[in-house]
């Protein structure tokens, strides 16, 4: 590399400028957009922290059982982002079965988080609650951002899952390399983050 | 110039570990919500839980230890300066939201 900061690459003949992170151009897209979808989900969760906090009367939707139910959801989401590190290993380690297995488990994971997700939905919708409805006579914002910010997080985690997938046969055929499952793993990574402050704040602040 | 992905990584054992010690901190998040604590003293203990949680994951999980020190503070300084502009946003929607009658 000279002082301008260019490589000459030898393969396609031609000068390409250095990466300014130093990291393949697909990774960084990755942290670009996680960045974006961040802000986007800590816009959501702020103005719910507000209403949260500023209504007096704020209904707490969530007896002991949804509680449990959402414990349950949160130890799946954390053991599936280690079943995703592990798809990591052994795809750096060239095993590509392994692998695709881990990533498989990583997919059954999310999958059961997905149906316990909406199973809350469906006991949820069965109380009376809708988006503009609170069933006890109270703020309809209840409702409403509840359905919002557990909506907007299971489709990101729908998406998620079709990612998993995809990467998983597709690296299985030998058609993807070891950085897609990284990048697809960064995202599952940021999904589970992203539910260690919805846990929290939507359910436990709304125990009854 | 090596653009390859890094390939420190902490290993399987270290990540068990660290799943045990966010399980600890999920634990210690459902232990406070049944003190009772009012609203506006709960939301703070629970967001440096969840902020400490995330620390990990975001450090281990996701590598960003192992990356270079100007992507993670490009990524950091951003993130955290759109969210103190929030910060300074919401309380003047929430005067505007006063302003006017809104039949919800």
């Amino acid at each position: 590399m000279d002082d301008s900061g260019m490589t000459f690459h030898m393969e396609t003949g031609s000068a390409m400028e250095e990466s300014p992170y130093r990291i393949p151009s697909l990774k960084l897209g990755v942290w670009l957009f996680i960045l974006s979808d961040a802000v986007t989900f800590g816009a959501v969760l702020y103005a719910y922290a507000y209403l949260r906090v500023g209504t007096a009367d704020w209904t707490r939707p969530f007896a002991t059982s949804s509680i449990i139910n959402a414990i349950i959801m949160t130890v799946i989401l954390l053991v599936s982002s280690v079943a995703v590190l592990a798809a990591l290993e052994a795809a750096r380690e060239q095993h590509r079965s392994k692998c695709t297995l881990w990533l498989g488990i990583t997919v059954l994971l999310g999958t059961i988080f997905a149906v316990l997700h909406l199973s809350e939905w469906i006991r949820m919708i069965h109380e009376g609650w809708r988006l503009f409805q609170n069933p006890t006579g109270g703020p309809v914002t209840v409702g409403m951002t509840f359905f919002c910010v557990t909506g907007l997080h299971l489709i990101h985690i729908v998406g998620g899952l079709i990612a998993l997938l995809v990467v998983a046969l597709r690296y299985q055929r030998g058609r993807l390399q070891v950085n897609h499952v990284e990048t697809v793993g960064l995202y599952w990574h940021f999904v589970d983050i992203v539910w260690m402050f919805i846990f929290p704040m939507i359910y436990l602040m709304n125990a009854k | 110039m090596d653009t390859k992905s890094v390939n420190h990584t902490p290993g399987m054992k270290s990540y068990g570990l660290l799943l045990l010690g966010l399980f600890a901190i999920v634990a210690i998040e459902v232990a406070l919500t049944y003190q009772h604590f009012a609203p506006d003293v709960l939301l703070p203990w629970l967001l440096i839980l969840a902020v400490l949680e995330a620390s990990i994951a975001i450090t281990y999980y996701m590598h960003l230890r192992y990356e270079q020190p100007k992507l993670v503070w490009s990524l950091f300084v951003s993130f955290v300066f759109v969210m103190i502009m929030m910060g300074h946003m919401f309380p003047d929607a929430m005067r505007l939201l006063h302003l006017r009658v809104i039949h919800w």
